[in-house]
Formats: structure tokens, sequence, C-alpha cells
């Protein structure tokens, strides 16, 4: 992980960046979904389809579309932020900070009395 | 976390390919056993007929559920949630209790990978043959290895993608349709889109996906503790390590038991050292142990150098395996799935709603009475027809109009208009009724609804 040399004030720290950035681009992808949704589907057919038992309105069908598209985005944000952040330091392509590989050798070279048989 | 040693390798070296070793073993016989078992359940599963149904068909134009001879309605959500949750809760006990035993055993990424890598062995031999291969020429024989490698895993992945979409259409008119070339659009788009997937994922990414994708992967972590049963290496006893004769005195010449042969390197799926300590990278496949413990065999040396332990076991030679989070995992998991399974076994297949007309208040009628109108939705969820009875229980005076008789064919929905004729004498305002539906041949068959009636509001009595 590359730290930041110093603090300077006034910026934002890479957590806070990056929270803002997953909160906003989730907020911004729910709203296209939830127009793009709602301008094909009347929440009125879903009372139609009978699969909850009470009728909801419309207004209630908009407002809960979209925070569970709000949701489902921040968790697919979320999720890549964090994958990102705790990648792995070894095998990046850049290779910048790998470990070595783990050293592979025959293993009767050292050790003539082992008797490896039918796997050898 | 950067190496500035520099162990004199270039930054700009290929990232080894693994070859992993075939092992044999305990917890490699455990595993040949959940890949015959979970694959076996998958091909098999959809070609099986549950009272003249697929036993598990996931109907989604009809929006029907069949699993194991029960149906399943979107209204059974519930039952959905219950199962991502004891998913969940599952992952959480197993992981608490022994790690990734998920990755090692049952995860599909292992069990194809599994299953892939047999049939590389089968054709190309073991890891160093298979490296030997590699490294030749193209010649007549490495031509025909690979294309007979490509061939099976094709045919695998193919046969893998039918059997997924079998599950969604019935598998049986789908191999009609495939032996006639007369499969439709999506399936067959999605069978190929699946076959794809498999090829891509045990064939060519394997290992990639636990390391670089996979999110378990990274949050395991969070729910393990220190007693929590991992494969280790048992640095105090191993190190150092060294190659040594059998008849070596351990003690004079300085070493441990690991005699360095880095087999278990070599068998490691992931290609990492066990010896390094616990690693992100390792998916608990235990075939490490397998392999140690016949090297220890060998070597005259008690088996257990690498081992599942906890950490607290090899540090302080101490540890409980069964402990408050796991009583706590495992009695909440009892909880959810004895409570899933008898609301699945006592569901009534009966639903029923009466929902007012939106547009009308109510009708007064000659001989003091009210008339509310309601559409009745009704579906008959069981597979045998029924006729059913509607009372109204906390007043028996009132009068039901039905448009047409409560008799409903097996998984029929129905939409009924229901005039409901009551007296003034039940009140005024919104008044409640209590109404039950019930199947005449099967009194348990029943459902209870509450209907709001509106009264005229009378003033100056």
């Amino acid at each position: 992980m590359n730290s930041e040399p110093r603090k300077l004030p006034g910026r934002w720290s890479r957590r806070k960046r990056d929270i803002g950035t997953v909160v906003w681009i989730s907020f911004l992808a729910a709203c296209a979904g939830t127009f793009v949704i709602f301008a094909i589907l009347d929440p009125d057919a879903l009372n139609d389809a009978w699969v909850l038992p009470w009728e909801m309105g419309r207004r209630l069908a908009y407002s809960l579309g979209f925070l569970f598209l709000f949701v489902v985005s921040l968790i697919a944000s979320g999720l890549t932020v964090f994958m990102i952040r705790t990648g792995p330091d070894r095998g990046h392509a850049s290779g910048e900070g790998r470990r070595p590989p783990p050293e592979i050798r025959s293993p009767e070279e050292d050790n003539p009395d082992l008797d490896l048989g039918d796997w050898k | 976390m950067t190496d500035q040693s520099g162990t004199g390798e270039s930054l700009y070296r290929k990232e080894p390919k693994i070859y992993p070793r075939q092992v044999k073993g305990r917890f490699a016989r455990l595993r040949v056993i959940a890949v015959w078992v979970l694959l076996g359940l998958f091909y098999l599963i959809p070609w099986i007929e549950i009272g003249g149904k697929q036993s598990v068909l996931f109907d989604l134009p009809a929006r029907k559920f069949y699993i194991l001879g029960m149906t399943f309605w979107p209204q059974d959500f519930v039952y959905l949630a219950l199962l991502m949750i004891t998913a969940g809760l599952s992952l959480f006990f197993f992981t608490a209790l022994a790690g990734r035993l998920w990755c090692g055993f049952a995860c599909p990424q292992t069990v194809w990978t599994e299953v892939f890598i047999w049939v590389e062995q089968w054709i190309e031999g073991d890891r160093p043959k298979r490296i030997k291969l590699d490294k030749s020429p193209w010649n007549a024989n490495k031509i025909l290895r690979k294309s007979t490698k490509q061939a099976l895993w094709i045919l695998l992945s193919a046969w893998t993608g039918f059997t997924f979409v079998g599950f969604f259409s019935p598998i049986r008119e789908l191999g009609a349709g495939i032996m006639s070339f007369s499969l439709g659009p999506w399936e067959t788009f999605w069978t190929i889109f699946y076959g794809f997937a498999t090829y891509g994922n045990a064939g060519f990414l394997r290992e990639q996906v636990c390391k670089y994708m996979c999110p378990y992967a990274r949050f395991q972590s969070a729910m393990f503790d220190k007693d929590t049963l991992i494969i280790s290496y048992d640095t105090a006893r191993g190190e150092p390590r060294g190659g040594r004769r059998k008849t070596d005195d351990l003690k004079e010449k300085g070493l441990g038991e690991c005699i360095n042969c880095t087999l278990c390197v070599q068998v490691c799926p992931t290609g990492i050292d066990i010896r390094d300590g616990l690693q992100y990278e390792c998916i608990a496949c235990a075939a490490c142990i397998d392999v140690c413990d016949q090297v220890m065999d060998k070597m005259d040396y008690p088996r257990g150098l690498v081992r599942y332990t906890t950490e607290h076991a090899l540090k302080h030679n101490e540890g409980h395996v069964i402990r408050p989070r796991i009583m706590v995992y495992g009695l909440l998991l009892l909880v959810i799935i004895s409570g899933t399974l008898w609301g699945m076994t006592h569901r009534v297949p009966l639903r029923a709603d009466l929902i007012r007309d939106r547009n009308a208040l109510y009708r007064e009628l000659p001989g003091d009475l009210i008339e509310n109108v309601y559409t009745l939705k009704i579906t008959n969820m069981d597979d045998s027809p029924h006729q059913y009875d509607m009372t109204v229980l906390n007043n028996d005076e009132v009068e039901i109009d039905l448009s047409r008789p409560l008799v409903l064919q097996a998984e029929e929905v129905a939409g009924i208009s229901v005039r409901l004729r009551i007296p003034k004498s039940a009140g005024q305002g919104v008044q409640a009724l209590e109404i039950e539906f019930q199947a005449q041949d099967d009194p348990s068959i029943k459902k209870q609804v509450t209907a709001k009636a509106l009264m005229p509001i009378e003033f100056g009595n």
C-alpha cells in the first residue's frame, strides 16, 4: 500500500474519498436505474401481479424501487472498492512489491532416503 | 509491505503457471467424495421426476418453482430469504469452526476445477509430465494430447451449460430440442454462456478466481478467531528445515522435522508455501496435509507436521474448538433450519385476499342491507382441485354473492367478484368482517382474511 507521505490540510484521506465516490456513484446509478425501470413499468402492475398482501401506492413503489437500487449499487461499489484496496500485493502485473514464488525442488534431491514410489 | 530485500527476482518475471501435483490421502478422498456427490446431484437431479414433474425446476415464465414435489409461488418469497440467511449463517458457522471448508470441498470453483484437473492428469499425466509436455515443441504427441484435453473440457463444459439450463427449462424437452436442432434462442444463449463460464473458470482461470476475484477470501479473516481450525505448519517442530538421511540424528545436525522436499508446495493448487503461515490464497484443500503425512510416514516421523489445528493449540498447546461463538451460530442455524422446514411442511396450500372495489363506496339495498363489492383473489396452491366454502365468522347474517362458484383447479389463480350484503345492524363506519375459506374435502386447508366493509354513518341518532 502506498501511504500518503504527509497529511495536507483540507485534503480528503483515501478512505474518505473512497466512501464519497461509492455513495455518489451509487446514487447516480440508482437514479438512472429508477428512471428507466419506472418509465417502462407501472407500479400498479405490481398490485395486479398480487405478490404483496397489500396495495402499494405509486409514490411508495417509486421510493422503494429507488432505495432498493441504491442499496444494491452501494453493495456493488463498496465491495469493488474493498476488493481493490485489499487486493494481493503479490502478482500484480507491474510486479511492484512482489514476493518471489515459493521455491520448488526435486523432493529426493537432498533426501536420498525419500522413496516417492508411484507418485514420483 | 514492499519487499526491499530484492531476493533476485526480476520485477518483470512472469507469474509461474501452477501445475498441481496429484495427491492421495484422507482429504483427497474426502474431496473426491464431495465432487462425486455434488456434481452427481447437479447432473442427475433434473432428470429425476417426482409426481410427474421434474424434481427441481425453476419455471421462471410461470413464476413457479418445483422443488422435490413441492410448488413454490412468488408469495413464498420468505422461504428464499430464509434460505439465504441459512446459507450465510452456515458460512459463518463452518468458517468459525474449521476455516475455509467451503473453499476446499464444496465451492463450485473448486469442484469443477478438480474435475478439469482430473481430465488434464488423465490425458497429460502428473505434474512433471505436464511441465515437460508444455516445454516440448509442438509435435504429433503434444497436439494429440492437448486437443484431446480441450475436446473433453469443451464437452464437459457444454454438458454443464446444458444441465444448468435444464434447471430452468424442462430438461427432457431441452434435450430433445438439442437433438433436433430446434432450441429456442434464449436456451441456446444460456447453454453456451454457462458452458463458456465453466470452461473459463475451471479450465483457464482456476486459482486466479480465488486469489483476485472472490470476496469470501477477503472476508474470511473477520470470521476467524484463535480457536478456528486452520491448516498450519508446525514451525516449532519443523524448523530448521533441511535435507537429511533417514539415519541422521536431528539434534546432532541441528534440524527440525521438515525435510524441505517442497512437496507441499507442489501439490498446492494456489501455488503457495504453507510453511510461510496462514495466507489468504490458501483455500484449505488440505492437499499439503495429505502429502506431508505420506512423507512423514516414509521418513518414520510422526504425522501432522502440517495439520488442522488452531492458533491457540499451536502456541500454547491448548484451545477449545467448541466455544460460545460456535454454539451460538449452531443454535441459530438449528432454529432457522427447523423453523423453515416446519413452515414449508405446514404450508396451507390456499391463498386468498379480499380487495375492496376502489371506485365504489357502498350501496343501500331494500331490507336495510348495505352492499360492499370486492374482488376475491384466490389461489389454489395445491396440486389437486378443491371446492371451498366461504363463511363470515363474526356475522352470520351477511349474505354472500359470488360471480362464480368457488371451485378451483390445481394451481389455479382466480379473480372473483364478491358482493357482501350486510345488515345495517352490523354497525356504522368501517366494519371488519372475519371471513374464512375452507376446502370442502380437506378441512385442514383453510384461510382467514379480514374484509373491511364501509357502512353508512347516520348522524343525529
